[in-house]
């Protein structure tokens, strides 16, 4: 091709200095820096951080006479409770599957255009809360809730007289989070709950309800804030928020499947 | 008490003895978790905290794992982790730079270490961790994609920013630091 050394993407240069390159390629790419002297210049600078990063971590590879101490001793006193039983899973998958088909029903409600301006004082505090809720809580490794999840049916009865309102906790095992526990939080001013969720690696999102006092509807909204993101909306007398670490698509999946497991709720 | 997995060495040994396969195949990862929670800390106590937090998880964890490639399971977590906590420090970003453990073993200028730590300090918990995994760890960029459950075009514009980012804080960063006495 007579355009090749106009081809030369910012994403080959990285390649280029990562060495994730062919030794055809990494000649194309050095052809073209020599006629390309800024970029040649930009390329020199990340090889020589990458260098200086390499060195300045290095003496940290190392093994400490403590290391095996520290992990047998964690090893055998804090082995997590128990994964949840097939039987469970299943019935879940089934939900999904079912809730899956349903979708086309919800469809709308999901696509309704959404004006940040336009949302209610209530509603924008409410994500607010939910977000700030979330960076106090989900920060906390040893203590983020006040009931931990082996104790979901106490859980579940003493937030939802705190509330006011039937709460059955979202099962979100389908999407790969399980419930961490829950706490109670101050929403609006009066007694709200917070979910927590966890994935296999840690990720966490957390659920926020509060109880709404303008008694309305909303469509599902978004709001995000230095790299936090939140979908929240509101369902009559109760306002939900799902907030996380995690990527916006599945955090939107997440939050679908809770609109449908507390519909099922609230319907009831 | 039983742990999940059986292998050989696993399973009813008694507390103290010799550890079992998961075990030892954690601390194989040792050294590697160590320098990658201390690329990612902003002082040498900040990543032991860091490695121990991981460390706990990882073991508390270990009948989550699906069984495949241990090291990137335990470095998502790390990563993880790191997030979680770095929201709090957000509030509080000044934080002492200690001594260096580390430092007596390297040839580098010590000036030239406290310009680096500081530069680094100045870049988003998602661009640093993308940064360590690639240059440090020497992850490809699908394997970080999988890692942090991310895009592989959300990996290169991080990987891009934070080299632009460093470049552009260490040529600002010429304040003359006082050397440390040996």
């Amino acid at each position: 091709m007579t355009d090749d050394f106009d081809t030369v993407s910012e994403d080959e240069l990285h390649a280029y200095v990562d060495g994730h390159l062919s030794e055809p390629e990494r000649e194309r790419i050095e052809t073209w820096l020599k006629m390309h002297p800024a970029e040649a210049e930009e390329v020199r600078q990340w090889q020589a951080q990458a260098a200086a990063l390499k060195q300045h971590f290095a003496a940290y590879a190392r093994s400490d006479a403590s290391d095996r101490q520290l992990v047998i001793a964690h090893s055998r006193s804090t082995e997590a409770p128990s994964v949840a039983p097939l039987l469970r899973r299943a019935a879940a998958a089934l939900l999904i599957f079912v809730a899956g088909a349903l979708t086309g029903a919800f469809a709308p409600r999901f696509v309704a255009p959404v004006d940040p301006r336009a949302s209610t004082t209530a509603v924008q505090s409410l994500s607010e809360q939910a977000q700030s809720a979330f960076l106090v809580y989900a920060s906390e490794v040893r203590h983020p809730v006040e009931v931990g999840s082996d104790q979901q049916a106490h859980l579940a009865t003493w937030l939802g007289k705190r509330l006011d309102y039937d709460l059955k906790l979202p099962d979100l095992s389908t999407l790969g989070f399980s419930l961490v526990g829950g706490r109670l939080v101050p929403v609006n001013g009066t007694a709200g709950a917070m979910l927590m969720y966890e994935d296999a690696t840690g990720r966490r999102l957390t659920v926020l309800l509060g109880r709404n006092p303008q008694n309305r509807e909303t469509s599902f909204r978004f709001a995000s804030h230095a790299g936090l993101e939140t979908f929240y909306w509101i369902d009559r007398e109760i306002g939900y928020a799902v907030t996380g670490d995690v990527a916006r698509d599945l955090l939107k999946k997440i939050a679908e499947e809770c609109y449908r497991q507390f519909e099922g709720t609230s319907a009831s | 008490m039983s742990h999940g997995r059986d292998g050989p060495g696993s399973g009813a040994e008694a507390k103290g003895s010799a550890p079992d396969e998961f075990e030892s195949d954690v601390l194989a990862l040792m050294p590697a978790l160590r320098r990658y929670s201390r690329s990612l800390a902003r002082s040498d106590s900040d990543g032991e905290d860091l490695l121990q937090d991981c460390v706990e998880r990882v073991l508390a964890r270990r009948s989550q794992w699906r069984g495949v490639n241990l090291r990137a399971w335990a470095f998502t977590i790390m990563t993880n982790l790191y997030r979680n906590r770095h929201r709090r420090q957000a509030q509080h970003p000044e934080v002492e730079l200690e001594e260096d453990l580390a430092a007596e073993e390297t040839s580098a200028d010590p000036i030239e270490r406290r310009r680096l730590e500081r530069a680094l300090n100045r870049l988003s918990v998602e661009n640093r961790s993308v940064l360590m995994l690639v240059v440090v760890e020497g992850y490809r960029y699908q394997d970080v994609a999988e890692m942090l459950a991310i895009p592989i075009g959300t990996v290169m514009s991080r990987l891009s920013r934070a080299r632009r980012q460093l470049a552009e804080a260490m040529k600002e960063d010429n304040v003359i630091a006082l050397r440390r006495p040996k």
